[in-house]
């Protein structure tokens, strides 16, 4: 059976609505967009969504409470919230460098880690 | 620090954002010896700090990074090209010498009042967000109705969070980030309420910030009654009829002890207004020469100040040009003043610099007043190109090559946004 899905392509302000139609795991049909990025849009939607992660976390002995940190690749969609929980466990101590490696193989992805998104000196 | 504010500078930068920064950079690129930045806050980087999602630098540097990222590049730089910093130090006025000289007075809270002079200002004070009295919302006035903005410093730099349950009013792209940013933190984000037929931020944002997280987006609504005492308790919200009117018959209550205003950002211009500089009363800030110089000699501006941009690439770009302009000002070179006015036509709402001269290539950032698709941008009668839409949150650029201008003798170019066929309109 053929089902629909509707998707609102992000690769520019006009934000084309886009249709994909699929029976399983098969697509169809892909209408809607007005250039190639709306259909590569809406295949990778369909076939495996993911999304930039970046976040806080507790800093001990710094300027501010918080570091920005990030994942160095993008995370399953329907993970977000579970990869959001886990690093927020993460508690760091001053000082911090730019780049540091918080978490290794991050959700058991190779090479995928939890990074330090600036550097915070110690202050006491 | 204020120490390291000794003797006399090329180029004093007021405010160590991406723009200051930038500035600062430019100034230091055109040969100029002393450059100082000062800024109110702890450290420079603006408000790159707290902007912790990714999308920045695409343009630049080419690759996405976070603010953070973004703001330690730069700061590492400025550092490198020995620029003086100054930080938790307010400009609270300059004066001018007969010979030119600026003396640039300074607030610092360790080391109390003091002056600096230079020959060259960059005024980079950024922006900030209008607030509650900016739109009147009508209601008691408890706590917990803040600019999305400052949630975003409280909750990323500070630490806490500033309610449970929130409403975000306005769908700019700082309302859109804190509904996704508050939701990764445990909050609940009852709605995002928009005045507008339309979101007035990125579709990448409304999907990936509302969307993935089931965030209704209540388009052409507003908030019309702020309830509780002490705190936030409900807010009244109703759709709005075609005059922006909110009709009370359709409103309904929602539950919340957080209001966020997400409503649009003003120049940050009370020095300049001090300084008596001429203002553009449509972007807000100076109106500036080809050189980003204000109508007082040897005192330019840059960024958000300016006038409020999109991304902080084009930021970075317009500013280190106006720290080389400022820099060589220093030095002592006087360009011929620019001939030919640039004045906003149909559709366009601004256009920044204010004027041109025909000696170089000019980058115009414009915005237009709606959107339109398709469309052309006509320059005078000097150029036109075809463009696949434009909206008024998003800025036009575009550059005018120096041997188009030298074919233009008038006093007076005229920028308009045209539908692309005659007589056919998109909307």
């Amino acid at each position: 059976m053929i089902k629909a899905k509707q998707y609102t392509c992000i690769g520019c302000p006009i934000g084309c609505p886009l249709q994909l139609q699929h029976e399983g795991k098969d697509i169809t049909e892909i209408s809607g967009y007005e250039c190639d990025r709306g259909a590569k849009y809406a295949k990778q939607e369909f076939t495996d969504p993911r999304r930039d992660m970046s976040t806080t976390v507790e800093i001990i002995g710094a300027r501010w409470k918080r570091l920005p940190v990030k994942v160095t690749g993008p995370v399953e969609k329907d993970r977000v919230m579970e990869a959001a929980r886990k690093i927020h466990e993460l508690r760091v101590r001053a000082p911090v460098k730019l780049g540091q490696i918080l978490i290794e193989d991050f959700l058991d992805q190779k090479a995928i880690h939890v990074v330090s998104c600036r550097t915070m000196e110690r202050i006491d | 620090m204020l120490d390291r504010m000794e003797g006399k500078y090329d180029v004093v930068v007021v405010g160590g954002g991406p723009a200051g920064m930038g500035a600062a950079l430019g100034a230091r690129d055109s040969g100029a010896e002393r450059v100082l930045i000062l800024d109110r806050e702890p450290e420079a980087g603006g408000i790159l700090w707290q902007c912790i999602h990714s999308g920045f630098g695409l343009h630049y540097f080419r690759e996405e990074l976070t603010g953070p990222e973004y703001a330690e590049r730069f700061f590492e730089k400025v550092i490198d090209y020995e620029v003086d910093l100054v930080t938790n130090s307010y400009v609270s006025g300059i004066s001018v010498d007969s010979d030119g000289t600026k003396s640039v007075r300074v607030m610092n809270e360790e080391h109390g009042m003091d002056t600096v002079n230079t020959k060259s200002v960059v005024l980079s004070m950024g922006c900030r967000e209008r607030t509650r009295g900016s739109i009147r919302i009508p209601g008691t006035r408890p706590s917990g109705v803040l600019p999305a903005g400052l949630a975003q410093k409280i909750v990323n730099l500070k630490g806490y969070l500033p309610g449970k349950r929130i409403a975000i009013l306005g769908s700019g792209d700082i309302g859109l980030i804190m509904a996704r940013r508050l939701t990764l933190e445990g909050c609940k984000v009852a709605g995002v309420f928009e005045i507008m037929p339309y979101s007035n931020g990125l579709t990448r944002n409304v999907v990936q910030c509302l969307e993935d997280f089931g965030i209704p987006l209540h388009l052409s609504t507003t908030v019309a009654y702020i309830h509780g005492l002490d705190r936030v308790e409900k807010i009244t919200v109703a759709p709005v009829s075609k005059d922006l009117k909110p009709d009370m018959s359709r409103a309904w209550d929602v539950k919340c002890d957080t209001l966020l205003l997400s409503i649009g950002l003003i120049p940050e211009n009370e020095l300049s207004l001090s300084l008596g500089i001429q203002m553009d009363v449509v972007t807000g800030g100076p109106r500036v020469s080809s050189t980003l110089e204000t109508s007082m000699p040897g005192v330019f501006a840059s960024g958000n100040v300016l006038h409020v941009h999109d991304l902080v690439d084009f930021v970075t770009r317009e500013s280190l040009l106006a720290g080389q302009f400022a820099g060589e000002w220093a030095q002592g070179v006087r360009r011929p003043a620019d001939n030919i006015r640039l004045v906003p036509g149909d559709n366009v709402r601004y256009c920044v610099p204010h004027s041109l001269s025909p000696e170089r290539e000019h980058t115009i950032y414009m915005r237009c007043k709606e959107a339109m698709m398709p469309c052309r941008i006509r320059v005078g009668n000097l150029m036109e190109r075809k463009l696949r839409f434009v909206v008024p949150a998003e800025m036009i650029i575009f550059k005018i090559k120096p041997d188009l201008l030298d074919k233009f003798h008038g006093d007076t170019l005229r920028i308009d946004i045209l539908p692309a066929e005659k007589g056919k309109r998109h909307d």
